[in-house]
């Protein structure tokens, strides 16, 4: 049997960032479906118009509880223009309530089921607003670290295919290893500021843990009372609220969703691409049959010039043999050329 | 399990209590019912059983998106591109079901390939699941098989080249492959055929395969019962058991909703728009097929799989001998362990196909702005 942790309980508390993975991977997937639906509502609405591609990893992730305060800061920092519109600050305002509330739902159960200890009153606020501010102070540093180290990464990947030695490589073979050898680099920073971020996280989770009483009772109960925590016990109402809730925003989704293709707003207006006109086979053949037939007329006509030419001068010639005989031709010549007319 | 009679508050039955009485005893509801909803889930319910259910659900849109495009689709060579352009820009929230048709493809394809990497890394395709394992396999198939045959139908430069290619591909399988490449094609190039046969085979032939084996799995599935987690003591297990309903049909729903909102999210943000009406002439258009067999059409342009050989063992050699051993994973891996931190190579060889089909997948998107 584990150590109990401060003796007490007969679990120990994990590690600080398996403690914050388990608590912001729960908390994300609790809140996400309802952000989610204010989202597409905004979006749907036309309150909400983007500009970049992913959006700044869509709100950094409908604005998780590490990202609501840091994207603001990031946005400003970098000076990026996501996009426009009031629903992207209405979305961040209610991502305030729904994450406190998942939060608060991961915590008590985690804390009953996982850790056996008694959840503190508030804990659903109090985390979030302490995991709120460790992002804020965290996320622009490893912005700014991987962002660094990725751009160093890609030129010095780049300017190793730039040596004679590598010139010959295939391209689809140099963007393979180039890919591999600074996403390589990129990844493992990345990870890095991962886990010493998640470790941040865990020491105010389990900071938190450390003021909590154990719990008694079955595993049984335990497992019951954490159940009950999650699924209330007038199941009836809290259908009815749900169903309610659907059908309202499902009538708002449906009465604003545009008709026709929804029109990029002016400050989200994606680049155009002119496109080559196609090549259509017929048309090409048509005129292509009609020039033949135009450079037939004017070779017909060319020809027909000459030939008139040639008459005049033969006439002019024939004129000039009658005066000079030393220049006449031969008597067969003019026949021959006679019948090789066409 | 057998059910109780529903309980009324008065004597007397209610009219919507005597039709389903009625229809209880000539169907056996009722029992239909126990049987759907009453199946024991080992461990509790958990969100890593979602999937199945969620890629249910997405065939279910699919289909049901796909009935209503067809009602002003025309799947004739020279109305197919017109149709389209006219169900995105005339028609009454066209655009919304075509574009949500088209992400509900990429998010069936994200979704299986969650799904099997679920089972994978469970260790659920061991003994006695062995069958489930293998109709899943053909299951994948058929999911490919829908957005090979789905790319074709608007017509447009990326549809027609992405077929070509496509079809190229396929020639290159030993004895069936020629074949297959000119019922496929129809003719010399793709044209009227080639859009009729991809059309029946997209909306008639697929669709019925696709219920069938989903049939299938589901019945193999009831029958072996789920696996439930690999680990965990069994006083956890026993405590947490639970049946299929309400916990995790809540779940389930759950997934469903979030599946859709993203798929509806996704339809807003990029909504399909169409290339130039398909031409033989590719002009500046630089082919490709779709994301989810970019990583291929990537390894293909690797100097090794050059020529007719090397194209033969990239293109058809490589990803067949992977498919076959997938199917023969279950009969190879014996060992009953299921847990994935016990089973190093599984866990090691999920991360290295992972990992090459993301940097190949990568790499295309970087080639694509390489050419252009």
């Amino acid at each position: 049997m584990p150590t109990g942790y401060d003796g007490m309980t007969d679990r120990e508390v994990p590690s600080s960032v398996k403690l914050a993975l388990k608590f912001l991977w729960f908390t994300f997937w609790t809140g996400f479906p309802l952000k989610l639906a204010f989202a597409l509502l905004f979006l749907a609405m036309g309150m909400i118009n983007f500009e970049a591609r992913i959006a700044l990893g869509f709100v950094m992730v409908l604005a998780s509880p590490v990202t609501i305060l840091a994207l603001p800061i990031l946005m400003m920092g970098l000076d990026s223009h996501i996009g426009e519109g009031v629903g992207i600050g209405l979305l961040f305002l209610l991502c305030i309530p729904i994450d406190i509330w998942a939060y608060g739902v991961v915590a008590r159960t985690y804390f009953i089921e996982r850790l056996r200890l008694e959840p503190p009153e508030g804990i659903g606020l109090s985390l979030w607003m302490k995991t709120a501010v460790v992002g804020a102070l965290y996320l622009p540093i490893l912005w700014l670290v991987v962002g660094f180290t990725t751009e160093t990464a890609i030129s010095v990947a780049h300017s190793l295919f730039e040596l004679d030695l590598l010139k010959g490589v295939p391209v689809a073979e140099r963007i393979g290893i180039q890919l591999v050898l600074w996403g390589s680099v990129a990844t493992v920073v990345l990870l890095i500021m991962l886990l010493i971020g998640l470790w941040l996280v865990g020491l105010v989770i389990q900071a938190s843990t450390k003021g909590a009483q154990p719990m008694s009772g079955s595993y049984q109960g335990r497992v019951t009372r954490w159940d009950l925590m999650r699924v209330p016990a007038d199941q009836s109402l809290m259908l009815t609220t749900f169903a309610g809730t659907g059908i309202v925003l499902s009538l708002l989704f449906w009465s604003a969703l545009p008709v026709t293709t929804p029109r990029p707003h002016d400050c989200c207006k994606k680049p155009e691409v002119k496109a080559q006109p196609p090549y259509k086979p017929i048309d090409a053949l048509n005129k292509d049959e009609k020039l033949i037939a135009q450079l037939t007329t004017q070779l017909d006509e060319l020809e027909k010039k000459k030939a008139e030419e040639e008459t005049q001068g033969k006439s002019k010639r024939k004129g000039k043999a009658g005066k000079d005989p030393a220049k006449a031709p031969s008597a067969n010549a003019p026949v021959q050329s006679e019948s090789k007319k066409p | 399990m057998p059910m109780q009679p529903t309980p009324s508050s008065s004597a007397q039955p209610t009219a919507l209590e005597k039709v389903i009485a009625f229809v209880d005893e000539r169907v056996g509801l009722k029992t239909l019912q126990a049987k759907m909803l009453n199946e024991p889930v080992p461990g509790g319910s958990r969100w890593a059983y979602i999937f199945g259910s969620i890629l249910l659900f997405i065939f279910i849109m699919q289909a049901v998106t796909g009935i209503l495009l067809m009602f002003y689709y025309v799947p004739t060579a020279d109305h197919a591109y017109a149709s389209t352009q006219y169900i995105i820009h005339d028609v009454d929230y066209g655009w919304f079901l075509l574009s949500y048709h088209f992400w509900g493809s990429t998010a069936m394809v994200v979704c299986v390939f969650a799904h099997m990497s679920q089972v994978f890394l469970w260790g659920a395709y061991k003994k006695p699941r062995e069958l489930i394992w293998l109709v899943g396999l053909a299951l994948f198939g058929l999911v490919m098989g829908f957005g090979f045959t789905g790319y074709l139908l608007p017509w447009d430069q990326r549809a027609y080249w992405a077929t070509t290619v496509g079809v190229e591909i396929m020639d290159k399988t030993p004895v069936v492959g020629d074949f297959m490449a000119r019922f496929l094609k129809g003719g010399p190039t793709p044209g009227q055929m080639t859009l009729s046969r991809f059309f029946v085979i997209h909306v008639m032939i697929l669709p019925a395969a696709l219920m069938g084996l989903a049939g299938l799995h589901l019945f193999l599935f009831r029958k072996a019962g789920p696996a439930g987690p690999f680990h965990g003591s069994v006083e956890e297990l026993k405590a947490k058991s639970d049946y299929f309903f309400p916990r995790q049909v809540w779940k389930d729903i759950v997934g469903m909703v979030t599946v859709f909102l993203a798929i509806c999210a996704l339809a807003f943000w990029e909504p399909v728009v169409l290339l130039e009406e398909a031409t033989p002439d590719p002009g500046d258009y630089h082919p490709e097929p779709e994301w989810y067999f970019l990583f291929l059409f990537q390894m293909l342009r690797l100097k090794i799989f050059a020529g007719e050989f090397g194209q033969f063992l990239g293109a058809v050699a490589l990803p067949g001998a992977f498919m076959a051993f997938l199917a023969a994973l279950p009969f190879i891996d014996r060992d009953p362990e299921r847990n994935i931190f016990k089973r190093p190579i599984a866990l090691i060889g999920w991360i290295v196909v992972m990992t090459t089909i993301l940097i190949f997948t990568v790499s295309a998107i970087i080639n694509r702005e390489f050419l252009d």
